[in-house]
């Protein structure tokens, strides 16, 4: 045997050799999981077969969650989005919930951005259409925004904390169809936009826009409220198009890309709208466990 | 024996290394690594219903065939059982026979040795006593971090700078001291990647004010990473993963430079390293023991030197094309990478 193996190794070539002992190598490493191993083998006895969740428990399934809040957008432009929002949600079962998500866009903070426009900007006829004396008034902002939505909830767990707090946690999607109220520049057409010289204001108008909304966000189920309260992080994005800061900046030349001398729904160029929102949720009736409903129907059952 | 399907193979090899044939043994040891590998995710969840490999001295009476279920029954007593004795306390007084016991005709330790019979005393003060207990909320934590190298490649993209785009392929490696706390590197090569917004243009053009901007050549920092929150999730219902989240910060240098736009026809600004201080929020999921997807926000904190918005009468000279005073820049990133683990396994000071 040993002949026979020195004389088949002695007529390796090197293609062969580096072939062998780089696979030989990359076995070895392999090889030597096998440590780890022992460690992974799974039980048959009284959990072979179990869920991978006994006794869950029922945060959503059936209920109703009602959830205040406060959410802000992020890149923002010329003016920051700072809204109190609002949740409501009745959740089929416990991974699909349905409901509304509104906010009232009461605080529009300037950005410093807008504040050195508004001190800096030259008045001269190349500016006047687009600046007006009061930058910030003319920058736009979200009024409000109503979006019916579904609620998806694949992924429910806990989490430990520093070792010593332990909270039942769920992570989802949303989408749906989002109403947004906006205030923004009022179109104007050629020569009405601007007089001689830089107006004080320009004019303002409401319009509602159609958004699809979706995104993605964690609850939190604070341990001492036994199911009736959660802490929810959640991050929503809104892309639509507006005119954020009042300009004059499309609808001339090639593709449309060039200013026109007036203002137009041209105007309003697309922004990936992002909110970050937390929110405190109340859900009700109480909370259920889920093997026990079941047990307690075989109980009956057996009876 | 360990019947997974890692040892079965190892164990075939050399019956395969005998043949004489070299390319065969090339063949041979290609199928093996071939086989090894798409058999390795194994190991994490999958098992093959065979016995573990060590079973307790004295098996329990009710072994499922293959002794599978060993592991977790626990080993019948040396004696029988006496109820909840405080054996293990140092400095229990033998029980005096002045007060009845407990359990008298239970046929355990009070008939065998009445003075060792517990008293209701006894009882009630194990009952209160304090106990150091090692069992651990969170036991055999699924993906061990401690003395393992982490390598995360991964690709950075800007969330806070509305002018100018710092999108960047990024690397970073670190050393988990414990199985919470990590020392490590990580860098970024952004020169290739930057790009001027639209949006800038529009608001020069539409304004006629012009922002001073700046760009970024590479950076590499020094962190520390620790982690206070680990958990699992289930997913579906169906399946468990796990994850951790974890707090970064650290300090580097960031070389950075201001991109010419009040006056570009004279200057030309070379790159410059910068003092940076970083802190962020991870989130890491893992796919099995050595693989995982992290999702970071990190701020990277740094003292621009912004282009002056004047221009000397001498546009050529280089000291007047910084602006006097320096801005406190914050960078902040969104990382979305793969974290590997080195090595990728290892073995628990604990059974299961």
């Amino acid at each position: 045997m040993i002949t026979r193996e020195n004389s088949a190794l002695s007529g390796l070539g090197r293609v062969t050799k580096a072939c062998g002992f780089a696979a030989v190598l990359a076995v070895g490493f392999l090889a030597s999981e096998k440590t780890a191993s022992a460690q992974e083998i799974q039980l048959t006895g009284p959990l072979a077969g179990a869920p991978a969740v006994k006794h869950e428990r029922l945060y959503r399934k059936g209920r109703f969650e009602v959830a205040p809040g406060f959410s802000f957008t992020l890149l923002d432009e010329y003016r920051r989005q700072m809204m109190p929002s609002l949740r409501l949600q009745y959740n089929i079962t416990d991974w699909l919930g349905i409901g509304v998500w509104g906010a009232a866009g009461v605080i529009n903070p300037t950005t410093d951005l807008t504040d050195k426009i508004d001190a800096k900007s030259p008045s001269n006829p190349q500016t006047w259409l687009n600046v007006s004396g009061n930058y910030k008034d003319q920058t736009g902002t979200m009024q409000w925004i109503a979006a019916p939505q579904l609620q998806a909830v694949p992924f429910r767990g806990k989490i430990a904390l520093f070792q010593k707090i332990f909270v039942d946690t769920d992570a989802y999607f949303h989408g749906g169809l989002a109403f947004v109220g906006l205030k923004e520049r009022a179109n104007c057409e050629v020569g009405q936009c601007v007089g001689a010289e830089r107006k004080e204001t320009f004019d303002m108008s409401s319009r509602t826009a159609l958004a699809p909304t979706f995104g993605l966000g964690f609850n939190f189920y604070l341990p001492f409220s036994k199911g009736l309260m959660a802490l929810n992080l959640e991050y929503r994005a809104l892309p639509f198009s507006w005119n954020r800061g009042g300009f004059d900046s499309r609808g001339a030349g090639e593709n449309g890309k060039f200013p026109d001398q007036r203002i137009t729904s041209a105007d309003q160029t697309f922004k990936f709208n992002q909110l970050i929102g937390v929110n405190i949720g109340f859900s009700f009736p109480k909370l259920k466990v889920s093997d026990v409903e079941e047990e307690e129907k075989q109980e009956q059952a057996k009876k | 024996m360990n019947l997974v399907p890692g040892t079965l193979l190892h164990g075939v090899k050399p019956k395969r290394r005998r043949r004489s044939h070299a390319h065969t043994l090339c063949s041979a040891l290609a199928l093996s690594l071939v086989l090894t590998t798409a058999a390795s995710p194994a190991w994490a969840q999958k098992k093959k219903g065979k016995a573990p490999p060590a079973a307790p001295a004295t098996p329990p009476p009710a072994a499922a065939p293959g002794g599978s279920m060993d592991l977790d029954a626990p080993a019948p007593p040396a004696t029988p059982p006496a109820g909840d004795v405080n054996l293990d306390a140092p400095g229990t007084a033998p029980a005096t026979t002045d007060t009845p016991p407990v359990s008298a005709t239970s046929g355990g330790i009070c008939d065998i040795d009445p003075s060792a019979c517990p008293k209701e005393s006894d009882i009630k003060a194990a009952a209160n006593r304090e106990i150091s207990a090692d069992v651990y909320a969170v036991q055999q934590i699924y993906a061990l971090r401690r003395h393992r190298v982490e390598v995360n490649p991964y690709w950075s993209q800007t969330l806070n700078d509305q002018f100018v785009g710092h999108p960047a392929p990024g690397l970073a490696i670190n050393y988990w001291i414990s199985n919470v706390l990590a020392v490590g590197v990580n860098g970024h090569y952004y020169e290739p990647f930057t790009s001027d917004s639209e949006f800038n243009f529009t608001n020069r053009r539409a304004t006629r004010l012009a922002v001073p901007l700046t760009e970024y050549q590479w950076n590499a920092n020094l962190n520390f990473t620790y982690v206070p929150i680990y958990g699992k999730f289930a997913g579906f219902s169906d399946f468990i993963f796990h994850f951790d989240m974890y707090v970064v910060g650290g300090v580097g240098a960031l070389f950075t430079r201001p991109i010419p736009v009040i006056d570009p026809d004279n200057r030309a600004f070379d790159y410059k390293a910068k003092v940076a201080f970083n802190a962020g929020l991870g989130l890491r999921i893992f796919f099995n023991r050595w693989l995982a997807v992290n999702l970071e926000v990190r701020d990277y904190i740094y003292s621009e030197q912004l282009e002056s918005l004047t221009i000397a009468r001498d546009p050529q000279d280089k000291s007047q094309w910084y602006s006097d005073s320096n801005q406190l820049t914050n960078n902040v990133q969104a990382q979305f990478g793969l974290s590997f683990f080195i090595p990728p396994s290892w073995e628990y000071r604990l059974p299961k």
